[in-house]
């Protein structure tokens, strides 16, 4: 065997292995700085401020509980809570019930239209969304086009004030919001099914309720869970939209958020609230997760 | 014609599909009989499937009518008709067990669950996955899950099973096993099985008529043994089995022969049709030519040739071989006759074959004289 010191390439070796080993770190120090500084970060700070108080001009500070404790005792905060889950949750069923044919469409009826009818859906989202909220105000107020059209028909007499500034009116715009989000995993889950499914089960019987029960609706249910995880959250914790068209009667968790943020400047309450916001919505999540686990409806 | 419809009789009669200005099917009149093993056999385009998918229901004719145990059901939808299908690529509902799938029909047609239960056991019994009734479709293989399409579509006892070349996509040693499960489960269930293949050696496998099909027409409806040695057109005899196409200009005619010489001695020998010294077209089979052996019959046609390939197949030979005439010819010699070597490239033979082993077609294609020697040589 050579008797010539062995050192000096066993080093370059194992540098070079070091490096090798330390190069997909390296790449991954961009990323996870921004989720870092840009997510971690705040999020740190929030759960810090939802801990402190501070009475005004700062003369007290402190650490305490009572952000959290306010949120589940005082009693307007369950009201908003109940007036929030009911207006976000009927506004997902409306979306689903929008969004499911739609998809359907799309995926199995539309043709040579399909490509385009995507782009549609997709650049729906180009558009501001305070702008589109607007458009709605303009659509449903009392001299709206809505009412306009109804009156010069004949149809009523006088123009309908449900239409703005209700429960009603936060329900139907916020069905109608992020529907592209409801309804793309839909029909990403519906492009997934095998159309001869559909043969298959019509040449054993099927009616078009069964085939839609027992083939369609098993199959695309991955989708539906994946959508609702996409919108529920969006539609739960809005506050553009009932700060726009709610008027006084839709007041939702996002307004409070936002109302204890800025109007208020209580910022301890409005990082707790924030928080279990965060919270509910992850359970929500996880939920709906499990949910598209189940692969059969039987 | 007997009026009480039988058991799995179905009729084509004059069918014809249109898709804008093609057509597909053009015409057809054919009969299957209740309990018959029946294949629909031609190239791609030809109007099989359409047809096929005709009988299920997810066609509708454009003219003629398609009645099923003596009941017009031309119009019918697919769910109503009493007919199932077994398609191409499976069509197994992934979300589903294999039992599950399997009672899909039954459930559909609200049988009581202790029924479906024992129907669902019988069936996958027949196609013998009664071991695998819990497991999922993609958990299966591609020869599993023909066999549970299989059973998904006879539990329900239809009146024919539609197979849409079922077995395209298995390997080919695999193909040949579920050919002869196939012709089992059809002689145990005794169903009208109406079969769709482009593979003209597994509808011979299988089949006890085919339907043989190009550009939307039927060329010919026979038995196996019928089509191979009675084809009724050029098309058929190239399309089932090989065959060799020779142009022969005759010399002269005799007692029902003519002969065109070929000097030294080598002459082809075909039936006289009285086209006179016309120059005609006959086709002979690879197995009526002898290379090693005497063939049988009066008039022999004798052709010197070169062989230009050798393909040795254990108990037969086949042998492609140049003739002096021009065209290339294949031959079909057993090897339990060859006494000696085999022959190699380039060797000098002699090709001999009896007239009457020849079929003389004329332009159209039609044959002219349909001759066949009907016994085996």
């Amino acid at each position: 065997m050579a008797t010539v010191a062995p050192t000096a390439p066993k080093d370059r070796q194992l540098r070079a292995r070091a490096v090798k080993k330390f190069r997909p770190v390296a790449f991954l120090t961009a990323p996870i700085s921004v989720i870092l500084l840009l997510f971690v970060a705040p999020l740190i700070i929030l759960v810090i401020m939802s801990f402190r108080f501070e009475s005004l001009y700062g003369f007290q500070t402190g650490w305490t509980l009572d952000n959290f404790r306010l949120l589940f005792t005082d009693p307007i905060y369950r009201g908003v809570a109940k007036d929030t889950l009911i207006i976000a949750t009927t506004a997902m069923v409306c979306q689903l019930l929008i969004a499911f044919p739609l998809s359907y469409f799309i995926a199995f009826k539309a043709g040579r239209w399909e490509l385009p009818l995507l782009l549609l859906l997709v650049l729906v989202d180009e558009l501001n969304p305070i702008v589109r909220i607007y458009a709605w105000r303009m659509l449903l107020g009392r001299e709206g086009l809505i009412n306009d059209f109804l009156m010069w028909t004949g149809i009523v007499d006088a123009p309908l004030d449900w239409l703005l500034f209700t429960k009603f009116s936060v329900i139907l715009v916020l069905s109608t919001s992020w529907v592209n989000y409801c309804a793309l995993p839909i029909y990403a889950s519906m492009k997934a099914i095998n159309p001869a499914l559909f043969e298959a089960a019509t040449d054993l019987g099927a009616g078009w309720f069964t085939r839609w029960r027992r083939v369609l609706l098993p199959l695309a249910a991955p989708g539906i869970f994946v959508a609702v995880i996409l919108v529920y959250i969006p539609l739960f914790t809005d506050f553009a939209t009932p700060g726009l068209v709610g008027g006084t009667s839709s007041y939702m968790l996002g307004n409070s958020v936002a109302d204890l943020m800025v109007t208020v400047g209580d910022w301890g309450g409005g990082a707790a609230l924030s928080l279990l916001l965060l919270g509910a919505m992850a359970v929500v999540a996880v939920i709906a997760y499990f949910l598209t686990k189940l692969n059969q409806l039987d | 014609m007997n009026d009480t419809p039988a058991q799995g009789h179905i009729r084509i009669e004059r069918v014809t599909k249109k898709f804008g200005d093609t057509v597909a099917v053009d015409d057809v009149t054919f009969e299957i009989s209740g309990g018959e093993f029946f294949s629909m056999l031609g190239p791609s385009g030809c109007g099989k499937t359409t047809t096929l998918r005709m009988i299920a229901g997810f066609e509708d004719p454009t003219a003629g009518r398609i009645i099923l145990e003596g009941k017009d059901v031309s119009f019918v939808p697919p769910a109503k008709r009493n007919v199932n299908m077994v398609f191409q690529a499976y069509g197994l509902f992934p979300h589903m067990t294999v039992s599950q799938n399997v009672a899909f029909g039954l459930k559909v047609k609200k049988v009581a669950r202790a029924e479906i239960a024992e129907r669902v056991q019988e069936a996958l019994r027949t196609v013998r996955m009664d071991a695998f009734a819990d497991r999922r479709p993609a958990h299966l293989s591609g020869g599993q899950q023909q066999r549970v399409a299989l059973a998904r579509a006879l539990v329900n006892r239809p009146a024919a099973l539609l197979l849409d070349e079922p077995l395209g996509a298995l390997d080919l040693k695999l193909r040949k096993e579920m050919q002869l499960e196939l012709k089992r489960i059809h002689g145990t269930t005794g169903t009208t099985f109406v079969y769709v293949t482009h593979d003209q050696e597994e509808a011979l496998t299988m089949s006890q008529r085919i339907a043989v099909m190009k550009d939307g027409i039927v060329q010919q409806v026979a038995t196996p043994r019928e089509l191979y040695e009675r084809p009724a057109n050029a098309f058929v005899a190239g399309f089932i089995g090989t065959s060799n196409v020779i142009s022969v200009q005759p010399g002269g005619a005799r007692d029902g022969v003519a002969v065109m010489d070929l000097g030294d001695g080598d002459r082809v020998c075909v039936p006289d049709v009285g086209a006179g010294t016309g120059p005609v077209k006959i086709i002979v089979r690879p197995e009526r030519m002898r290379v090693w052996g005497d063939p049988d019959g009066e008039r022999i046609s004798r052709v010197r040739g070169t062989i230009a390939e050798v393909v040795y197949l254990g108990s037969m030979t086949q042998l492609i071989i140049d003739l002096k005439t021009g065209e290339r010819v294949t031959v079909h010699e057993l090897n339990d006759d060859l006494k000696g070597a085999l022959p190699e490239i380039g060797d000098p033979v002699l090709v001999q074959w009896a007239a009457e082993s020849s079929y003389v077609i004329d332009d159209a294609g039609a044959v002219n004289v349909a001759v066949g020697s009907a016994s085996p040589d």
